[in-house]
């Protein structure tokens, strides 16, 4: 069993961990069991642990592996009801013009890098991340905070490489979309 | 094919550049686009922020 130091330092990520859990299970009793079993496993594994990633990379692998296997347990069914909706490209078509340009153009936002170290920023995209839809935000979560590979979010979501696209496509669209509203061209602020 | 393509095209296809390899065409084809339209070059810049934001979430 690890010491009560590596203890502490685990729990001071459980509130991240908690939040990306729950953006990916969109079910807060799951998700904080899951978040419960990683904080579990990362103590009974502390050895594994060797410091050459951070600790809070290495508690998002094993939070990775909790979440795949509650989704093969039981995500495919209920979870997964909308997914038809959101794998359609229709509604998206209303960004464009008849002629392939868009309607409202995306902005130039500076150095948004300059964003990432304001606790204000991370929390309105905390906001637009909760305004995605449930399996769009399930996947894209799986790609760019756990950060699998294209080919094993579909394997484990028996999802086809074209809906992959399409749900990466519409997170990316709809997450600048809100950011740029809600931070970038917010009113009093300079992008 | 032509090589000129709109930016609805082109933004799907800067999307998909993120998950995996696409076709050198098709590559090419955003290389082009993007030396031409401001917005899909601010919408390119956007999803490498984008990223590097959710790698930094905490």
């Amino acid at each position: 069993m690890a010491e009560p130091d590596f203890a502490a330092r685990c729990n001071s990520h459980r509130g991240y961990l908690l939040r990306v859990a729950v953006l990916q299970l969109r079910d807060n009793d799951v998700a904080e069991d899951v978040v419960q079993d990683t904080l579990l496993a990362a103590l009974q594994g502390a050895s594994g642990f060797s410091g050459r990633s951070s600790l809070k990379t290495w508690l998002t692998g094993i939070l990775k592996h909790k979440i795949i296997d509650v989704i093969r347990r039981k995500g495919r069914e209920p979870a997964f009801a909308s997914l038809d909706e959101e794998t359609q490209l229709e509604d998206l078509d209303a960004l464009f013009d008849e002629t392939g340009h868009w309607e409202n153009p995306p902005a130039d936002w500076g150095n948004p890098e300059s964003a990432l170290s304001q606790q204000q920023f991370m929390e309105v995209m905390q906001m637009c991340l909760e305004k995605l839809p449930p399996n769009t935000a399930r996947v894209f979560l799986m790609r760019e905070v756990m950060e699998l590979e294209s080919e094993e979010i579909c394997k484990e979501l028996a999802i086809t490489s074209t809906n992959l696209w399409v749900i990466l496509y519409r997170a990316r669209i709809a997450l600048r979309q809100c950011l740029e509203q809600k931070w970038f061209a917010a009113p009093g602020r300079a992008a | 094919m032509r090589l000129r393509i709109s930016c609805k095209d082109a933004s799907r296809l800067i999307s998909q550049l993120q998950d995996g390899d696409i076709p050198l065409w098709e590559r090419l084809r955003i290389r082009l686009h993007l030396q031409l339209c401001d917005a899909c070059t601010h919408f390119e810049r956007q999803l490498r922020f984008l990223r590097a934001a959710l790698r930094n979430y905490r």
